[in-house]
């Protein structure tokens, strides 16, 4: 078929001077930086008391196309594996029950700091001047979204496909009752997007995600593989896979403000500040979760603290940036101390409340007694003597009408809540960095563990204002509490927290809690 | 198992119980020390198996006699002084495909230093890029 002249005319232009097929991303890139935005009028919804630069480079030089490239290939593998291979093999039920549980935390909670890391950096996309430093946000935006439906996926998929789902499915419906979720916004939230935008970002960036991310989404991996669990690895390392552009960012907002009058002034503190508010919840969380959520240990918690946080980010990052007047952390001692030693403290707390959870806790074995013991010498005069008697008086068992918080009346160990942290601690039973000090601000005390979170909150009173679960349900019944807070499995009485992991044990109910007659009661009032 | 100080189980990590301890509570460790390391974290797959095996331990093995490899189950970890650097060119012939730099950043899932790309090569140093060291872009061809 005879072709038009008008195509005939294009085709042969084409052969003389053919059009390009494809451009190298980094040249795209290049060209890209042609497009600035007049900045003169710019005005941020989310002031910052730093001048950032508008110079600042993006790492990695990705545009969307590469971005988008990218991103699918790591979802097929991540997506393909799960459908594929691990249902194939039933992975799910090759987790060991301890590590199971665990999960349930880990996944759950860090679903809620990606959600919040979402909206952390449109606002910092918002605050930045240089295009570069915008293109790196705008990307971290793009991932954020990913990892929060990752998280949700690694739920679902422990949900259907493994053991136990109660806690895996639908976690945050106990979000008023569990002490731990009011700690865990406060890192995984406030932290990350209240207040001055760089601030933010150095509760982000620099310390929730180049530091803590470390042990949180990568160590995790060789525990969970340790454990019988490999769908932890195919997510958490595919989430990590973004995570480094996301230091990047956290980094080049310091090169940002590197010059600027006010870093002299304000970063050190900041970064102190971001430095205590993140090693709070996550030391003690994540150690916790890691040794008493196992029952094949990689290695002792505070190893994996003291490689990741304290050699490689403070040598590494903040080491290295000491010419630049970064000093080291003014809380780094008492956060090694936290390291060595709240993990266990947290422990005997949440076992102690363990009604409160959404996750079934198992007191250690005599094999990991003695594990603990090796690692941390005076564990078993502290803790161990204690899960003994505990043990011995049947607090696994639903028909004991024993629940360890009698154990810390009896003994007149009264539990509080750091008003900052949220974090619960006992200052007359603990060996971690915690001490009791009480203010009392229009006409209400508020607790503190630590002189750290005390100084945050004489600067800021009014935003500390989170009630605690012993203000909240103060003269109010356990049984009752927990109903309300949705703490029940599917029949309706049974609770999803459960006191050990056993296939045989007896699960505890509703009535068996409501017979122990246990009434919250604020300790703050008897002061 | 490696004497090298960049081993992940080197120095203080060596020590057990009460050794371990008494230097980590030590007063010279109550502060951050400057490090002159990188630490990256390549997710094992079947190109960054290559990439370690046979570029990184291979044939590139005496560009970097401080890099040390890890299996750490589902992740390869590494820790070199100065730098580690991975020029895709050459995994995509060793490879046999196409294999750009974004390949690469695919699997990688940590990193503590600084690390950036530079047309196919991907590099993480302990200089400070942006502030002691100006980052590149790629020259006009």
């Amino acid at each position: 078929m005879a072709i038009s002249s008008a195509t005939k005319a294009a085709t042969d232009a084409l052969a003389v001077n053919r059009a390009p097929v494809s451009v190298g991303a980094q040249e795209v890139h290049r060209w890209l930086q042609s497009f600035t935005w007049d900045f003169e009028k710019n005005r941020t919804k989310y002031s910052t008391k730093y001048k950032m630069a508008n110079d600042t480079k993006e790492q990695f030089k990705l545009i969307a196309k590469e971005y988008a490239r990218m991103e699918s290939v790591k979802d097929e593998r991540q997506f393909g594996s799960l459908q594929d291979v691990l249902t194939r093999v039933d992975a799910g039920n090759r987790v060991h029950p301890k590590w199971n549980e665990s999960m349930k935390v880990i996944s759950n909670f860090l679903e809620v700091g990606e959600y919040n890391a979402i909206a952390a950096t449109g606002m910092l996309w918002d605050s930045a001047t240089a295009p570069e430093q915008k293109n790196g946000y705008l990307g971290q935006v793009l991932d954020e979204i990913r990892h929060t439906n990752q998280c949700g996926y690694v739920n679902y998929y422990f949900t259907k496909h493994g053991q136990d789902a109660a806690g895996h499915n639908d976690a945050r419906r106990t979000r008023a009752i569990g002490p731990l979720w009011k700690g865990m916004k406060r890192v995984f939230s406030d932290g990350f997007i209240s207040g001055d935008a760089v601030e933010c970002s150095i509760n982000l960036q620099l310390v929730g995600e180049a530091c803590f991310t470390n042990p949180l989404i990568v160590a995790v991996t060789e525990w969970a593989s340790a454990n019988g669990d490999e769908m932890t690895p195919t997510v958490f390392l595919s989430i990590e896979t973004d995570e480094l552009r996301h230091m990047a960012n956290g980094y080049q907002t310091i090169v940002s403000i590197a010059n600027d009058e006010a870093a002299s002034k304000y970063l050190n503190t900041d970064l102190n500040n971001a430095f205590w508010t993140q090693q709070k919840y996550f030391t003690p969380v994540l150690g916790m979760m890691f040794e008493y959520g196992s029952h094949f240990k990689v290695e002792p918690w505070v190893k994996t603290w003291n490689r990741w946080v304290y050699e490689d980010w403070g040598g590494i990052w903040i080491g290295r940036l000491g010419k630049y007047g970064v000093e080291s952390p003014a809380s780094l001692r008492d956060a090694k101390k936290d390291a060595y030693w709240a993990h266990h403290d947290l422990f005997m707390i949440a076992y102690a409340l363990w009604p409160t959870g959404f996750f079934r806790l198992t007191l250690p074995t005599a094999e990991e007694a003695e594990w603990y013991e090796a690692n941390y010498p005076g564990w078993y005069e502290m803790y161990g003597k204690v899960y003994e008697e505990w043990r011995a008086r049947g607090c696994e068992d639903p028909n004991s009408g024993f629940l360890p918080l009698q154990w810390f009346a009896e003994n007149n160990h009264p539990i509080y809540i750091d008003r900052v942290s949220q974090v619960p601690f006992c200052p007359s039973y603990c060996k971690g960095a915690s001490t009791l000090r009480v203010l009392e601000f229009n006409g209400k005390k508020h607790s503190f563990s630590d002189q750290w979170g005390e100084r945050m909150w004489l600067s800021e009173p009014e935003r500390y204002e989170c009630q605690n679960i012993f203000e909240q349900y103060e003269g109010r019944e356990l049984s009752e509490v927990i109903a309300e807070g949705h703490g029940v499995r599917s029949d309706g009485f049974t609770l999803i927290a459960q006191p050990h992991t056993s296939k045989d044990g007896k699960l505890w109910t509703l009535d068996d809690l409501k017979k122990i007659g246990c009434v919250f009661a604020d300790p703050l009032k008897s002061l | 198992m490696s004497t090298s100080s960049n081993a992940y189980g080197a120095g203080i990590m060596a020590k057990t119980g009460k050794a371990f301890a008494d230097e980590y509570f030590s007063e010279e460790n109550q502060v951050v020390h400057e490090s002159n390391e990188v630490v990256l974290v390549l997710k094992k797959s079947d190109e960054m198996n290559s990439v370690v095996e046979e570029i990184l331990l291979g044939d590139r093995k005496a560009d970097n006699p401080t890099l040390i490899v890890e299996d750490r189950a589902g992740y390869w970890w590494l820790k070199a002084t100065g730098k580690i650097e991975v020029d895709c060119n050459e995994v995509a012939e060793l490879l046999g495909k196409s294999f750009s730099v974004y390949d690469f950043l695919v699997d990688v899932s940590s990193t503590i230093g600084r690390a950036y790309t530079l047309g196919e090569t991907f590099t993480i140093t302990s200089e400070l890029m942006g502030l002691d060291v100006k980052l590149k872009d790629l020259e006009k061809a």
